[in-house]
């Protein structure tokens, strides 16, 4: 009983989300007139609070709830960019400046939106296979919904149903290695799993462990749509309404990223001073850096050639997930750290590109790249503010993605040569995708067309945030110092019970 | 005697049918039982494991979680399969082909 009061002090960010949750869906049974501006507000406030206090847990360390949960900066770290990225989803697309979403239900919305915050959360910081296969599946089974959230769409059904058979099958999987692993190690908690395999595993496992591995990537491959398990991805992201796609891309992908980071190094490695060393002999940065590189380059080949710009940003994401992954496969401080500055940048320029794809739609009804000329003309602000996300994207100094790459790339690079074929990949593949985002901005500056058409009427509070998330890609830079000691505190994993 | 391989391989024969019925059935409802029939394959896994191996409970307490979730599935599932019919008036997946490229 102490020990469960003890963990709900510590558990407060989690609580108020899941206050709000309720409250947003007792506001929207109520029926009231002004039930929808108060679903949006109850929602921005319980997760402006719930942002607040995660700040407040940093530098803690704890077990939670007999060890289903770890409470420690890496966990923390984690919940403010998972709870950020759910409050600049609500303030960035609302249902006015998003013409897919007009006239559907309010409430239903951010009480989903909320669901999925709560459930990344919880999936950022299991400690517990139990506990990382129920978050896993909420996460899943709550973004199912978002993604069909346009009821009676063809394309919005169409996508969540390959997006739900795709994850069922996955998870499925995932947790048919998870009662492989109990078997083997006898345990669930990720602790004693390492502290299993670190006394070493019978000639007969040897198979088993292997196994275990590849089902257990394949259930993360799937949440973070990596080959080959993106096959969902472009379908989803494009049949999905924009402010789920931008939502998806980010944070189900970060808390995806943060657990995997947790299972390999809590779970299958030693953090020592240094390096990590490796338990066992099990090999599985191999297999991850096998992963990471079909990922990328598949993601930036098939980028090259579409037109639509939702489909264009899902293969984006998906070569992005390729980069992000090498700070797993370098299994190092330098590399973990890198995942972290990568998915706080994408988290900023990936948002700001699919606000632009956004305010584009809701002027002219249109994701089509062929009817983005003379967007320079008619929208400057606009036009300007996407070259900055896109350049970002491309991972071009003075932008925040250039700073995510450096890490990156700098991490795998310093785990000696037998690592330089996969950092030279990278950089072949970050040439690649130069080259399909420039063919975006060529497109909106230089291409003629679209003479005739009006000018953009854009509400002041758009253009005002499109501006704010251009001035986020270029400021953390001009504060690095505490983004660079903020991750450097970040970077204790709890290692006890 | 009935021991923990008995188990093991019932339940890898459970995967491997369910996986089969996944990757071969064309109607959305089939399929979902593959799925159901993958989760239940694990759940035996965990159940024999806490039995035989492990010496505690954390398998069987898994399981009933595990149960609970594909309830939750299930119900989300067939609320999409039920869109896809009233919009396609069927509920066949490979009819289900308009975003590709």
């Amino acid at each position: 009983m102490e020990e469960v009061v003890r963990s709900l002090g510590l558990f407060m960010p989690e609580i108020v989300v899941t206050a709000a949750l309720l409250l947003v869906v007792l506001i929207d049974a109520g029926g009231a007139p002004w039930r929808n501006a108060a679903a949006r507000l109850v929602t921005l406030a319980g997760l402006s609070l719930a942002l607040g206090l995660a700040f407040g847990l940093q530098g803690r360390s704890a077990s939670l709830f007999s060890g289903m949960l770890a409470l420690d900066p890496l966990a923390v770290f984690f919940k403010v960019i998972l709870i950020a990225a759910s409050l600049l989803t609500v303030l960035l697309f609302t249902f006015r400046n998003s013409r897919e979403l007009h006239g559907l239900g309010h409430g239903e919305f951010y009480a989903l939106l909320l669901a999925v915050t709560l459930s990344n959360l919880l999936l950022a910081a299991s400690n517990d296979v139990v506990m990382l296969y129920l978050a896993l599946e909420m996460v899943s089974i709550t973004s199912y919904v978002m993604v069909a959230y346009m009821k009676g769409d063809r394309m919005s059904n169409e996508a969540s149903l390959k997006y739900l058979l795709f994850g069922a099958v996955s998870t499925g999987g995932m947790l048919y290695g998870l009662s492989l692993l109990y078997g083997m190690t006898g345990a669930t908690g990720l602790p004693e799993i390492r502290e299993f395999l670190a006394t070493g595993l019978p000639e007969e496992n040897r198979f088993g462990i292997y196994l275990v591995t590849f089902l257990v990537t394949a259930g993360f491959g799937f949440k973070v749509a990596a080959v080959p398990f993106h096959f969902w991805c472009p379908d989803v992201y494009q049949g999905a309404p924009t402010p789920v796609t931008a939502f998806l891309s980010v944070a189900p992908k970060a808390a995806g990223f943060a657990i995997m980071l947790r299972f390999f190094f809590a779970g299958f490695a030693t953090p020592g001073t240094g390096p990590w060393d490796l338990t066992g002999t099990i090999d599985w940065p191999a297999l991850l850096m096998t992963v990471s590189v079909l990922t990328m380059t598949l993601g930036n080949v098939a980028a090259l050639t579409q037109t639509n710009m939702k489909r264009l940003l899902a293969y984006s994401s998906i070569a992005h997930a390729g980069y992000i992954m090498m700070g797993v496969v370098a299994l190092s401080e330098n590399g973990a750290r890198g995942l972290m500055v990568y998915l706080a940048a994408y988290l900023f320029m990936n948002l700001g590109a699919f606000l632009v794809v956004t305010l584009v739609h809701l002027e002219d009804g249109t994701f089509d790249l062929r009817d983005y000329p003379g967007l320079y003309r008619r929208a400057p602000v606009l036009a300007v503010a996407m070259a900055v996300f896109l350049l970002s994207l491309v991972g071009i100094p003075p932008f925040v993605g250039f700073m995510g790459k450096l890490y990156v790339f700098a991490a795998v690079v310093e785990q000696g040569p037998q690592y330089y074929w996969y950092a030279v990949a990278g950089a072949v593949n970050a040439a690649i995708a130069a080259f399909y985002y420039f063919k975006i901005l060529k497109t909106i500056v230089v291409d003629p067309g679209n003479e005739d058409k009006p000018a953009f009427r854009l509400a002041a509070v758009d253009q005002a945030w499109v501006v704010v998330l251009a001035a986020l890609n270029v400021l953390p830079l001009l504060f690095w110092n505490v983004v660079e000691g903020w991750t450097h505190s970040s970077l204790t994993l709890l290692a006890g019970r | 005697m009935v021991g923990l391989s008995h188990y093991l391989v019932v339940s890898a024969a459970l995967f491997s049918l369910g996986m089969l019925g996944v990757l071969t059935r064309r109607n959305a409802v089939n399929v979902l039982m593959g799925v159901e029939l993958i989760l239940n394959s694990a759940n035996i896994n965990l159940v024999a494991f806490s039995r035989f191996g492990a010496g505690n409970l954390n398998g069987q307490l898994f399981a009933v979680f595990v149960i609970v979730i594909a309830a939750a599935e299930v119900a989300v599932a067939l609320a999409i399969v039920l869109t896809l019919y009233r919009l396609r008036r069927t509920p066949n997946l490979d009819e289900a082909d308009i975003l590709k490229g």
